[in-house]
């Protein structure tokens, strides 16, 4: 029983991190309508400032964290302000958007690499871990944490969604942009917050996995495939689905690897997205 | 006086076609045979630079105290950033390009890339893997202690502690796995239980489930076959587990930058320097030799002496050769062989983590 129950608890801590990924990753698709292939990058940058700012300059570490999260979120605003705003404006397809977004990642990466090498490096918290038990399963404070986040910023975008002003204005550019701009919405606007509020999510996810695991330059690839496969299953362009997606994609690759060795992890991952593409596409969710 | 002038003019040129023919004949039609060049491909870059220029370093020491052989040995770093495409297209560029006899690698898996490059070129490669597939073939050699002679002593080391249960995570690459192969194999032959045997892929940074599951059938013991960094986040996710068993590896504790999180294990290296080895190193880098400095150093000096033992203009060959017949060769590992496989023998050692620092095992 306790084996079973920490195979729960591991599949719902890495899905709490896939979550957090899918969420901002979704929440682009809804308004952008691409697959913002720079968003993993960003896990990276978030990550990265905490390891400057806390580490290297030695600022106290809920300073650092907010850094962390602020910067990300601003290179992100960046992003889509230079790069795919110009593009839109150019009436550039949304393939067009998705290359770019594609050229993107790698030059946050190789940054990143510059500054600071490519170095593994770990984040430290200054105190150490205490371990719960539960049901027979171990938990970690960080863990508890990571999903409590996840929990928490999944209701706060809820609330922000549905009862906010700017929350209305990103459902109304979700469902038809062209109406929401006949309206007087400022898209370019909406969209640019959404990409700052997305990829500050994002920059986060990095910040845990960066306490979780350490932290790399080039660890986005890996976030970000997970991220689109939670997408993929959750439902595209449904930001709670994503939600709901990186959940069971954590549990079916932890209880994946019961009985057979975890080198198959990966490759039931992508296993899972194929299926989801031939049998349900538009995932478990419906775009709301 | 005309009939003179001929004569010696005649012989004269007699003599240059003669010495000609006879140094183009003896030659390979390679780039002057006075300089034998060795072409290093090391991860200069990356995770584990320091590996690589720890080996570098071993053989740039050799090299400066290379005087009055008959040939001049050149040196030729190729940085592959611990990727095996890398090493390919380089050990390419070196041989094609740079026209060297010998090429040096590192890891099984550059080592078991270049080799059939190697062999088809006929240029000697010299590597540290510890997969011996890397010394397939007449022109490939490796000198690392066998995989083979450390999982003999790990298994003797656990059999002496009374280890009933033993788990193994093993990273997904040609050396380890080799070594768990070897391990497997001992293992087989004792009262020794694998209750878990997890392979991993390089990359991997969630070990919490492949724990879970070995910790659930309460292993003695756990050897990690890993490296940085995943060998640490794997040891920190095993202490954030609450596993109190004892950790054990092959070589990996050695390497660790974090060796707190090893304090107090044993573990099985590859062999030590000597003392010898030691000093003059410290003399010239002011600093200990890490994991393959006396490897590479063996390696030039074994270079060196096949090829002044050749008889004749030194081709790749003809080093080739001279490496077969090396034996009780004085190195910075203690007296070296080479068998009939191109494996140069060396004896491995159990060390433990002690301050934060490796130690040799006293009984």
């Amino acid at each position: 029983m306790g084996i079973l129950v920490q195979l729960v608890l591991n599949g719902l801590i890495a899905g709490a991190i896939y979550a957090l990924i899918a969420l901002g990753f979704n929440l682009v698709y809804a308004t952008a309508r691409f697959f913002n292939l720079a968003h993993g990058a960003l896990a990276a940058v978030g990550g990265y400032s905490v390891f400057y700012f806390g580490q290297k300059l030695g600022l106290p570490l809920w300073v650092a964290v907010l850094l962390g999260i602020l910067i990300a979120g601003l290179v992100g605003w960046a992003l889509n302000k230079f790069i795919y705003e110009v593009l839109r404006g150019r009436q550039a397809s949304n393939t067009v958007l998705l290359v770019a977004s594609l050229g993107a990642f790698p030059v946050i990466q190789a940054i990143i690499a510059i500054i600071f090498s490519s170095q593994f490096q770990t984040l430290t918290r200054g105190f150490e871990t205490r371990v719960y038990e539960i049901f027979g399963g171990v938990i970690t404070q960080n863990q508890l944490i990571i999903m409590g986040l996840t929990v928490a910023i999944s209701i706060l975008l809820f609330l922000f969604l549905r009862f906010t002003v700017m929350g209305r204005m990103v459902r109304a550019i979700s469902d038809d942009v062209e109406a929401a701009r006949v309206v007087g919405i400022p898209v370019n606007r909406v969209i640019g917050f959404v990409f700052f509020i997305a990829s500050a999510i994002a920059g986060l996810g990095g910040i845990m996995v960066g306490f979780e695991t350490g932290i790399e330059p080039t660890m986005g690839m890996s976030l970000l495939l997970k991220g689109v496969i939670a997408t993929i299953i959750g439902g595209i362009g449904n930001p709670f689905g994503g939600v709901l997606g990186g959940v069971l994609l954590g549990l079916i690759e932890n209880l994946g690897i019961w009985k057979i060795s975890a080198e198959w992890k990966d490759a039931i991952a992508f296993a899972v997205l194929i299926i989801f593409l031939l049998f349900r596409p538009k995932g478990i969710l419906r775009k709301r | 006086m005309a009939q003179s002038k001929s004569i010696i003019l005649y012989a004269g040129l007699a003599v240059l076609a003669i010495l000609g023919g006879y140094f183009y004949l003896s030659g390979d039609g390679r780039e002057s045979s006075r300089v034998v060049k060795i072409g290093a491909i090391l991860p200069l870059s990356g995770d584990i630079a320091f590996l690589g220029e720890s080996l570098r370093d071993g053989l740039l020491l050799a090299q400066s105290e290379a005087v009055n052989t008959r040939y001049t040995y050149r040196l030729i770093f190729e940085d592959d950033q611990f990727d095996a495409k890398r090493a390919v297209s380089a050990a390419e560029k070196l041989i094609t390009v740079d026209r060297v006899d010998v090429i040096v690698t590192m890891t099984s898996r550059e080592a078991n890339a270049v080799n059939p490059i190697a062999e088809a070129r006929k240029v000697v490669q010299f590597s540290t893997a510890s997969d011996p597939k890397a010394a397939d073939g007449y022109f490939n050699f490796v000198h690392w202690t066998p995989a083979s002679e450390e999982a003999r002593v790990l298994v003797t080391e656990l059999e002496k502690r009374g280890v009933g249960k033993i788990a193994v995570f093993s990273f997904n690459q040609q050396g380890t796995l080799v070594m768990r192969e070897e391990v497997k194999k001992r293992l087989s032959s004792t009262n020794i239980i694998l209750v878990a045997d997890e392979i991993f892929n390089p990359g991997e940074k969630d070990f919490r489930s492949m724990i879970g599951k070995a910790s659930a059938l309460k292993p003695d013991i756990y050897l990690l076959l890993s490296f940085t960094p995943e060998l640490e986040i794997l040891a920190k996710q095993i202490k954030d587990a609450g596993i109190k068993a004892v950790l054990t590896s092959i070589e990996s504790f050695e390497l660790t930058d974090k060796p707190e999180l090893f304090e107090g294990y044993w573990y099985v290296n590859a062999a030590d320097p000597t003392s010898g080895f030691r000093k003059k190193y410290e003399r010239k880098y002011s600093k200990a030799p890490n994991l393959g400095a006396a490897n590479g150093y063996d390696i030039f000096n074994m270079i060196i002496t096949a090829a002044e033992r050749a008889h004749r203009v030194v081709a790749p060959r003809d080093i080739a050769n001279q490496l077969y017949v090396i034996k009780d060769f004085p190195g910075a590992l203690g007296s070296l062989t080479m068998n009939s496989e191109g494996v140069v023998i060396s004896q491995p050692t159990v060390k433990i983590i002690k301050g934060g620092r490796p130690e040799a095992l006293k009984e």
